[in-house]
């Protein structure tokens, strides 16, 4: 079966941010902010080569965790581990460099990916295993799995990887060979200076293929069948022959392995080293673009890119006014979400007024 | 020892709460990822109430009914609009995680805390500390010897069956869910305005996870989790006695004890030590 477009599933989202922003507008001139900082802040979040370098930045995890949280939905699992495993994904790639660090980018570069997905996947793997074999949710399984994961993150940061020679908790740097390139690296070939002095990497290329590649393999082979089956229904999926055991740990080591990525983007791409605390919470934000790209991993690039807007845009409000924090991204983001998955009860109460109103 | 003992039980205090809370919740059929943001709005609440009314007693009523309140927007989406539990369980944190420090900052020019209230001011954390351990009997014979209380467990584990007795378990659960905020509501009363002097940005640091994973290791029963969250206090306590004094003369690694909470809970959980089981209806 094609996904197919039906006017409601792009409809819906457009309507519930065009609301969200509607009453964050009005939320802001309440509370005395001019309207002028608004419209500033929203062009220098789009309309400037800095602010959108940063945007894009912040765009590229949320593609990874939107993918992740996407794949799973698609099986009919709700994985809310993906905090845990971008941060298993990301130690992975330091302790890879840190056992191995002189090796030449042609081996350090796909080593370290693929030691990212390999983090991530195994962390997603317990919890496919735990749901497969021993039949425990995989939403409390996953929560518990977060804890633990950044709990053990957090102290390899603080010891066996820590760099003596700072007082702030963080890694030593990765080799020299693990370094990906910046965007602006390749503006500057042209003589550009577009993206200078901005984070955003080759990692966004990377996101941006694997939401193709998570497309083709849902819809278009014969196991993306097989896992949307499965999300249809249960039942009738083991009727047909497929094992839902096999397919649980297949599709969170999968989603677990997506999420792992954001650590490519994280360590690789710009910081070169791990920082405690490094995820403002990519991994929930990644259930928020889900939601609203309805699972659909082509849609999930454009709900990254307003997510990632939406936090570049409340830091430069944060900067811009004297009241706001740049904690109005998640409230946006909140309030975002309410609308999406409130919706059929939303469009029935105001179905109902409007019949009522007619009489 | 004495010094472990009762750091242990003010430790445990505000995790008892949000663990009794979660308790009647869970337990009328609503999975609540959404305790910490309950415990976090509730705290803010106290902390800034106090501050400005120089009375606790109205910090602590004010973060009753906003405790109350933020449960309600949970019990709404789930109950009324018929939401993903847990989606709307995020969503609650998400704007309490959002909104506290937004209003921190609009009513005290900084978000990181709000200003601190004086000693006298304070409320009695002793008092809170002995409620929190009488609760869990309390609600153990609520919920289990009166009508009342068998109907909440109806709600989570046979809400159909409920219905047909003609008891809708949509009430139940707004009903059960709004209480339950205003328990999980004293929690925030004693982080905020007993055990500190101020609200901090996000003072609760997973302590509203905590408390969860403390309801699912004594597996969904008052008593059981109250004991779990003495026993994941104590593991508090001694991570920070460990801190101050080092064994061997080496510094023990803090993370292995505060992993240990979610790590026995998993082991309890997927079935290694006793078994675990959910109420029914929950996530339906």
């Amino acid at each position: 079966m094609r996904p197919h477009f039906p006017k409601a599933a792009i409809l819906a989202p457009l309507a519930a941010i065009a609301v969200s922003a509607l009453v964050l507008v009005l939320f802001l001139i309440s509370m005395g902010e001019s309207p002028a900082i608004l419209l500033e802040a929203f062009t220098s979040t789009f309309f400037n080569s800095f602010g959108l370098g940063y945007t894009l930045y912040y765009t590229t995890p949320l593609i990874l965790t939107g993918l992740s949280v996407a794949l799973s939905f698609h099986a009919g699992l709700f994985n809310i581990g993906s905090e845990g495993q971008l941060h298993l994904g990301a130690v992975s790639i330091i302790a890879l460099s840190f056992f191995l660090p002189h090796l030449p980018s042609y081996l350090a570069i796909p080593l370290g990916i693929l030691a990212a997905l390999m983090g991530g996947g195994l962390w997603g793997m317990i919890a496919g295993y735990l749901k497969a074999v021993r039949g425990s949710h995989e939403v409390i399984v996953t929560i518990l799995l977060n804890f633990i994961g950044i709990i053990f993150v957090n102290y390899l940061i603080l010891y066996p990887f820590k760099n003596t020679e700072v007082q702030n908790p963080e890694t030593v740097e990765i080799g020299n060979g693990y370094t990906l390139p910046l965007l602006s690296d390749f503006t500057k070939l042209f003589g550009s200076e577009f993206f200078l002095t901005t984070p955003v990497n080759i990692t966004l290329i990377l996101s941006l293929v694997t939401a193709i590649l998570c497309y083709f393999f849902l819809f278009h082979t014969p196991k993306g069948y097989e896992l949307r089956a499965l999300g249809q229904n249960r039942r009738a999926a083991r009727f047909n022959g497929i094992s839902l055991e096999t397919n649980f740990i297949l599709v969170l080591t999968l989603s677990g392995a997506l999420s792992g990525l954001v650590g490519v983007n994280e360590v690789m791409g710009y910081h070169h080293k791990l920082i405690e605390g490094f995820s403002p919470q990519y991994g929930f934000t990644g259930i928020a673009v889900a939601l609203i790209a309805r699972n659909h991993p082509l849609g999930v690039i454009l709900s990254a890119l307003l997510f990632g807007a939406i936090h570049n845009g409340a830091r430069e409000i944060e900067f811009l006014s004297e009241r706001m924090t740049k904690e109005l991204s998640v409230i946006m983001e909140a309030f975002i979400i309410i609308v999406i998955a409130s919706q059929p009860y939303l469009v029935r109460f105001f179905s109902k007024a409007k019949k009522e109103g007619s009489k | 020892m004495m010094e472990l003992l009762l750091s242990t039980l003010r430790l445990s205090t505000p995790l008892i709460f949000a663990a009794m809370g979660g308790f009647l919740c869970e337990r009328s059929g609503v999975a609540t990822i959404c305790l910490e943001g309950v415990l976090l709005t509730s705290a803010w609440a106290a902390a800034t109430v106090t501050y400005f009314t120089h009375n606790p007693y109205l910090g602590a009523m004010a973060a009753l009914i906003v405790g109350g309140c933020t449960m309600f927007i949970h019990a709404f989406l789930t109950v009324k609009a018929k939401t993903d539990q847990i989606i709307s369980g995020v969503v609650v944190n998400l704007i309490a995680a959002g909104m506290t420090p937004l209003l921190t900052k609009l009513l005290f020019g900084s978000p990181t805390n709000t200003k601190a209230i004086p000693v006298y001011e304070r409320f009695n954390s002793n008092a809170l500390t002995l409620f929190a351990c009488v609760l869990p009997f309390i609600l153990s014979v609520l919920v289990y010897r009166t009508g009342l209380g068998l109907r909440l467990l109806a709600a989570g584990d046979g809400p159909e069956a409920l219905e047909t007795s003609g008891v809708s378990p949509q009430k139940v659960r707004l009903w059960a869910m709004s209480l339950a905020g205003m328990i999980v509501g004293l929690g925030g009363v004693y982080l905020s305005t007993a055990h500190a002097s101020q609200f901090t940005r996000d003072m609760t640091a997973g302590r509203g996870y905590i408390a969860l994973t403390a309801l699912i290791f004594g597996k969904w029963r008052p008593i059981p989790a109250f004991l779990s969250c003495l026993f994941f206090g104590l593991a508090d306590a001694l991570q920070i006695q460990l801190q101050s004094n080092p064994i061997f003369g080496q510094t023990f690694p803090v993370q292995a004890l505060q992993a240990l909470p979610y790590i026995v809970t998993l082991l309890v959980l997927v079935g290694f030590i006793g078994n675990a089981k959910p109420p029914l209806a929950i996530g339906k």
